[in-house]
């Protein structure tokens, strides 16, 4: 299974997959981006990073091996605390941000692909 | 939670795109939320993008962000106490108004009594006590002196607390007395905190002297600085202080006093819950000055109060530690009112006493009836981890005697001259069985009744083992161990008898405690008290032949040394126990064949439901004595033969109520001097007079109503008649 998720990761990873990635539905698209390393964060100013896992109609997200960060202060910039938490579900309502760990080069292609 | 390192940390914003969550190499953060809502549109109800490897019963334990319930993490009034402190939530000093500001400690020490007390009964020290940013960091109110040293010596009151059960170890796993992770316990500094205290404490005597001082005087005392700035005022305020540092003090001395080991700090220790007992008297007294000083809302109700004027305290929040309170969920926890704080702490105090007024005698007897005296009031997780500590030390009892010494004292041998002994396999095992026995006696009801269960076990298989082993030994050789004056095997002898003993002992505990728990419903009385009446008859059996053995070698001595003086009244001690048991024998007979009778007549209680048979109730109640060959033929069966044919026409002849009436009062001469045990025998006595005079009405007429009440005593049922 792990193996599995390496290669999907590093077959996307690739510039040539890119295009092929480009032609797929968002449907697709977000299946590729399971495994991946994705960073979560949500309203109280918490961010999650651990491994995509899983993702409903609904927008509610599944991270496994999550790492939690949390700043110290309300003010930022500040130090963070972190602490693992293991498998975790956040729901869409409090999610604010989310991003995946990505070459440049898919960074690009993803941006291209939301317009 | 190591905080991230510098460069990575620079700056986590809520533009995570320049996030300092480190990506991988070569790599960046790409925003994925525009793709993902268009994915969620596309999904069909119901559907989920996910791995081979997805589980949905392994999602559903996801810990859910974000809910109240689960997750500990979620920020709430401050993101940090540095940040708490910051904003001004628990400011040093309170208030630049010396009168409020001695108001407001008076709060804070009223909600760390109600969080202490909370604390002990079983939450987390995190969501309590430690929920007070000046108990967190005691370093910021050093140029309070008053403050300072009350909340030094709160965590080093605490710090005794913790080491006293988690080294005796009575806490259950749902007790998170002891969780103490990532909490900061600085031992030497709150060590000063008595040093510093006491200080505090000469001050406020002086101060209330000079304000109840006559002007003449008050001239000689003017260098003194006043407590707060009003005079009406100032007497109450050093008055409701002077009590709650006082206790503080005693309170830590005497925990510490108990710490001593053999039990050398009791009487002190006596001394200092005697005091204790007092200033809480004395700040209940307080409460009504405080209260009049407040400008009263009249929101909060006194039960729900958590300090003596009813206000809120300054500086507490328990979501500040939520995190720390793992691994319970993060739920909230509801403090007692301050009133019963206080009550919670009397009790605490009258059971730590009643243990320092323990005579520590060594006889074995004698501790297992105190032991059971003690639970009787229900004494909390504290003092019982207080009385486990005093009475197993060391491997030792009272860490002073060992148990092949206190063995060999209940059957009056004298075990000096045999020196190999203690190292006996055996004798080895006993040792480790007695420990652990009084060791579960220490611990709660539920607890406890489980434990003696499966240690019954223990006790019958070592049993056996020895009685194979010691009779074998006893065959080979007699005469030669007797020349040599070793008399090994005839004290091993003597030990395997008392096993014996012990084992019935802890069965019919076993049993007695199923009463508390209200484990039994009526219609499983019959076979209670038939199984009690069966383990209480071989008690009697046993602890009998004891006593002639004692009586037997106590005259044996005195006829060799004639200045040797009888232990008269340990022989009355023992004789009385005996005579007891016996009676209680009698009553439960006459019990079970009462039920049986009535039962059998169709008047009361069948035991048929549709659920179980008598025979698997049976089974579920007994099985851990059957186990352990208690009694060593069918039970079920035994107890069906000898139950089928009761009836009440019979039931006057059999006379075991008027035989146990006639024992108890016996027995109540005897106890004249001991209330607990006279209450008890009373109780017995009562519930045998009202079983005869049920019994014949129920002959007389069988169209009454009767129905088994415990009024006269906490497991002897009563049988109450009445016309329908």
């Amino acid at each position: 299974m792990e193996q599995d998720a390496e290669r999907s990761t590093s077959t996307t990873a690739t510039v040539a997959s890119t295009s092929e990635v480009s032609d797929l539905d968002p449907i697709a698209r977000v299946r590729k981006l399971l495994f991946r390393q994705m960073l979560v964060g949500i309203k109280d100013g918490r961010f999650f990073l651990g491994n995509f896992h899983c993702i409903d109609k609904q927008g509610n997200i599944i991270l496994q091996d999550t790492v939690e960060y949390r700043s110290i202060r309300r003010s930022s910039p500040s130090p963070t605390e972190q602490r693992c938490l293991g498998m975790i579900l956040i729901p869409s309502s409090c999610r604010t941000s989310c991003h995946v760990d990505c070459s440049i080069e898919e960074q690009l292609s993803l941006v291209q692909l939301k317009e | 939670m190591q905080p991230v390192r510098e460069e990575e940390s620079s700056s986590i914003q809520n533009d995570p795109g320049n996030c300092s969550i480190p990506s991988g190499d070569s790599s960046v953060w790409a925003d994925v939320s525009p793709l993902l809502s268009a994915a969620c549109t596309d999904l069909q109800e119901g559907e989920l993008i996910h791995g081979d490897n997805f589980n949905l019963f392994a999602a559903m334990s996801a810990l859910e962000i974000m809910d109240p319930k689960m997750d500990s993490g979620m920020v709430s009034a401050f993101y940090s106490i540095d940040e708490a402190i910051e904003s001004g939530f628990a400011p040093v000093p309170i208030s630049s108004d010396k009168t409020v500001n001695v108001e407001s400690i008076i709060d804070i020490m009223d909600h760390l009594l109600v969080c202490e007390a909370t604390w002990h009964m079983g939450h987390s020290l995190a969501q309590t006590v430690f929920s007070c940013i000046y108990v967190l960091r005691p370093e910021r109110t050093s140029s309070q002196a008053l403050l300072h040293s009350y909340c030094r010596v709160i965590r080093a009151t605490c710090r005794a607390v913790v080491s006293v059960v988690s080294d005796a170890r009575t806490n259950e796993e749902e007790d998170l007395l002891t969780m103490t992770y990532g909490l900061p316990f600085n031992g030497d500094e709150d060590a000063k905190g008595l040093l510093l205290l006491n200080a505090v404490e000469e001050t406020i005597c002086r101060q209330l002297r000079a304000c109840k001082a006559t002007s003449a005087k008050r001239r000689l005392l003017e260098e003194l600085e006043p407590l707060q700035t009003n005079p009406h005022l100032e007497e109450g305020f050093c008055k409701a202080l002077l009590c709650r540092i006082r206790f503080r003090k005693h309170f830590l001395h005497a925990l510490n006093c108990m710490r001593r080991p053999q039990g050398r700090g009791h009487e002190l220790a006596r001394k200092h819950i005697a005091s204790c007992i007092s200033e809480l008297q004395s700040l209940l007294e307080s409460a009504e000055f405080l209260r009049s000083n407040t400008v009263n809302n009249g929101e909060t109700e006194i039960e729900e109060r958590t300090t003596a004027s009813g206000r809120q305290p300054i500086g507490f929040d328990s979501t500040l530690n939520k995190r720390l309170s793992a691994p319970t969920p993060p739920r909230a926890i509801k403090l007692l009112s301050w009133k019963k704080a206080i009550d919670y702490f009397v009790k605490l105090l009258h059971n730590l006493d009643q243990i320092c007024a323990f005579s520590l005698e060594p006889d074995l007897d004698f501790v297992l009836q105190f032991v059971i005296q003690f639970h009787k009031s229900r004494p909390d997780l504290v003092s019982r981890a207080h009385l486990q500590l005093l009475l197993v030390q060391d491997g030792k009892l009272y860490g002073r005697d060992t148990f092949l010494t206190i063995c060999a004292r209940l059957l009056a041998i004298d075990v000096s001259k045999n020196h190999g002994l203690h190292l006996n396999e055996y004798i080895l095992q006993l040792n480790q069985l007695m420990i652990n026995l009084l060791k579960i006696l220490c611990a709660n009801t539920p607890w406890q009744r489980r434990k003696l269960g499966k240690i019954l076990n223990d006790w019958s298989i070592f049993n056996v083992q020895m009685g194979i082993n010691v009779g074998q030994l006893m065959q080979q050789d007699t005469s030669r161990s007797q020349k040599n004056g070793d008399r090994s095997l005839f004290i091993l002898n003597h030990v395997y008898g008392w096993i014996e003993e012990q084992i019935h002992w802890v069965a019919l505990r076993f049993l007695v405690l199923g009463f508390e728990l209200d484990l039994y419903s009526p219609s499983e009385y019959c076979m209670v008290y038939w199984y009690m009446y069966i383990i209480l008859w071989k008690l009697h059996e046993k602890a009998r032949l004891r006593v002639l053995i004692v009586v037997h070698s106590e005259e044996r001595k005195a006829k060799r040394n004639k200045e040797y003086s009888r232990d008269m009244a340990r022989e009355d001690r023992i004789s009385l126990w005996v005579l007891l048991i016996q009676c209680q024998t009698s009553l439960t007979q006459g019990l079970t064949l009462m039920i049986a009778a009535l039962r059998n007549e169709g008047m009361c209680l069948k035991s048929q439901g549709p659920f179980n048979t008598e025979n698997e109730k049976f089974t579920q109640h007994f099985e851990l004595l059957q186990k352990a060959s208690l009694p060593e033929y069918d039970a079920y069966e035994s107890f069906s033969k000898s139950t089928a044919h009761a009836s009440l026409d019979f039931l006057p002849a059999y006379e075991c109520f008027r035989d146990a009436q006639k024992m108890a009062k016996d027995i109540k001469v005897g106890y004249a001097n001991d209330p607990d045990k006279l209450a008890e025998v009373r109780g017995i006595e009562q519930v045998a007079e009202h079983n005869v005079i049920a019994v014949n009405l129920l002959c007389q007429d069988r169209s009454l109503k009767v129905s088994l009440e415990f009024t006269h005593h906490p497991y002897f049922a009563t049988a109450i008649v009445r016309r329908s």
